[in-house]
């Protein structure tokens, strides 16, 4: 790559992926492009089964993809690892380690001594808000809490990128948006960039910088939406209103279609 | 720590007191029929009175045991139960030493598991006494024993080894991978720690059937004593009282050793964060 020429935190070219089952092969994305700038906080929204979640565990290294190319700032990806750090639904806590704990494990394998994973921990436990739970189990913590831990350990490594496949889709509606109020936060004091997959049209309207709505299966990117809305956000403002309108009206054409094709004999 | 745990020993005995209680009113009932059903052979002059002897007497047999030196044998209780721990320990440590590695190979390679399946599921079935009358020939008083023990605990460990790594959650794995795991460490930082609650309850169980092994192992070989030795001695020179004395303290070194292993594992899955 040339030194000077501006090259994408993300970018994704021409991805696809094919998944065999038995003797049926089923094309979960096809085409699929996208480039993220650093920085940037981009949703990824589609109907389910869509794909989405496919793309980010396609740039974790969790899966392996079947054609196109996958750059994180120009170099081409394979493996998992720390320079990518991913938050999960199920928030995915090892239960036998405490919060501070869980939040050392990368740190850990990169063989950061132990003063140094003290110091780096106390830092995200301090940012996430979880002081005084440092000797806590995931088991005494409430959803929000735990996937604080879940944000704190994929931050404590410093990766480039945050991938979070819909971190709060199990949280009551209040921790929600407690939560999203709680990440743009953490979004500004890291200057992270970080690719959020949702299927809340609300959720990716309040958060993101840009919207990227998948088509129906195969999936591929069908409109990016610009959210040129100051934060912090009012969800109850004309203009939020008018974002989350023009989004629903995008996605409902693809849920029809999603739809359709369920009820089609293949 | 220590504190917190009188204060939790304290709560719990209070709570409980009706269970003990309970405990104590069934287990006196149990001896006075015990008492009665005696009372009823040895008035009515039965044959074999002889051979279920008054609760007292076998009380005052259990004291004796253990105070006072057989006069044939010169062994005290304590000598017995020392013998039949060894050879428990011999067979625990062996089992755990064999079967720990094994269950994690076979959990974590389908290799190892097409390989060692078929032997392992050609010998679990058969009962671990069946082995007697060949270890106690071939391996002796001691080793013969130790290794009914140490199949009895083998299986059970085994299993359960193989169980646990195969339950570890994926999500937990792709969790490790994102945070820059390569392939030794997910083994020791997610498959084992996840793996430990399982073992213990292998351990569990596994020292169960040991204490019922040790005890026919032991009747068997007539000489080189254990409990299950004295049981038979006693059995056999007539001595019922104490014959169901040895009886009871199998009853409690059963209790007490699946009882530690019981808190164990209630502790490790606690931290495993299971219960």
């Amino acid at each position: 790559m040339g030194g000077h020429e501006v090259v994408s935190c993300i970018q994704i070219t021409g991805l696809s992926k094919v998944f065999t089952k038995g003797r049926k092969e089923i094309q979960a994305l096809k085409d699929f492009d996208l480039e993220v700038a650093d920085g940037e906080f981009v949703c990824l929204l589609g109907p389910s089964g869509c794909g989405k979640t496919t793309v980010l565990r396609i740039l974790a290294g969790l899966e392996t993809k079947s054609g196109g190319s996958v750059r994180l700032r120009g170099e081409e990806l394979a493996k998992a690892g720390s320079d990518r750090g991913m938050v999960f639904q199920e928030f995915a806590l090892f239960p036998w380690r405490s919060v501070r704990r869980n939040i050392e494990f990368g740190l850990e394998i990169q063989g950061v001594d132990e003063d140094g994973r003290k110091r780096i921990s106390s830092k995200y436990i301090d940012l996430v808000g979880l002081k005084g739970f440092e000797e806590a189990h995931p088991r005494e913590l409430s959803g929000g809490m735990k996937q604080r831990v879940g944000i704190a350990r994929a931050l404590a490594n410093d990766p480039k990128v945050l991938l979070m496949d819909e971190p709060f889709g199990s949280l009551d509606a209040q921790t929600r948006n407690l939560m999203q109020k709680e990440l743009l936060r953490i979004w500004v004091a890291t200057n992270k960039t970080v690719l959020f997959v949702t299927h809340s049209v609300d959720e990716a309207v309040f958060l993101a910088d840009r919207i990227v709505v998948m088509t129906a299966r195969p999936g591929k990117v069908r409109e990016i939406i610009d959210v040129d809305l100051p934060r912090p956000r009012d969800r109850t403002s004309q203009e939020f209103i008018r974002v989350r309108g023009k989004v629903l009206t995008e996605l409902d054409e693809e849920f029809e279609k999603a739809r359709a094709k369920e009820l089609s004999p293949d | 720590m220590a504190s917190d745990l009188v204060k939790r020993l304290k709560k719990g005995i209070s709570e409980n007191w009706k269970q003990v209680v309970l405990a104590l009113v069934s287990l006196t009932i149990f001896v006075l029929a015990w008492h009665v059903y005696s009372a009823y052979l040895h008035e009515n002059d039965v044959g074999y009175k002889g051979y279920v002897p008054y609760p007292m007497d076998v009380a005052r047999a259990l004291f004796k045991s253990f105070t006072a030196e057989d006069p044939i044998t010169n062994l005290i209780m304590w000598d017995h139960i020392a013998a039949s721990l060894e050879r428990i320990v011999y067979g625990f440590v062996l089992a755990l030493a064999i079967a720990v590695p094994l269950g994690l190979l076979m959990g974590t390679f389908r290799t190892a598991d097409a390989l060692g399946r078929p032997i392992v599921e050609l010998i679990r079935p058969i009962p671990p006494l069946a082995w007697i009358p060949v270890f106690i020939v071939v391996l002796g008083v001691l080793w013969g024993p130790v290794a009914i023990v140490f199949l009895g605990i083998f299986f059970p460990v085994l299993l359960n080894v193989i169980f646990g790594v195969r339950s570890v959650d994926p999500i937990l794995i792709d969790a490790a991978r994102t945070l820059g795991t390569g392939r030794n460490q997910l083994f020791l930082k997610v498959v084992l720690p996840f793996t430990i609650p399982y073992l213990m309850t292998g351990i569990k169980v596994g020292l169960g059937i040991g204490w019922m092994c040790i005890v026919a192992a032991e009747m068997v070989g007539n000489y080189g004593g254990g409990v299950g030795f004295f049981i038979n001695d006693m059995a056999l020179r007539g001595q019922f009282d104490f014959m169901f004395a040895g009886m009871i303290v199998i009853g409690m070194l059963g209790i007490f050793t699946t009882g530690v292993a019981s808190m164990i594992e209630g502790r490790l899955s606690k931290w495993a964060g299971m219960k």
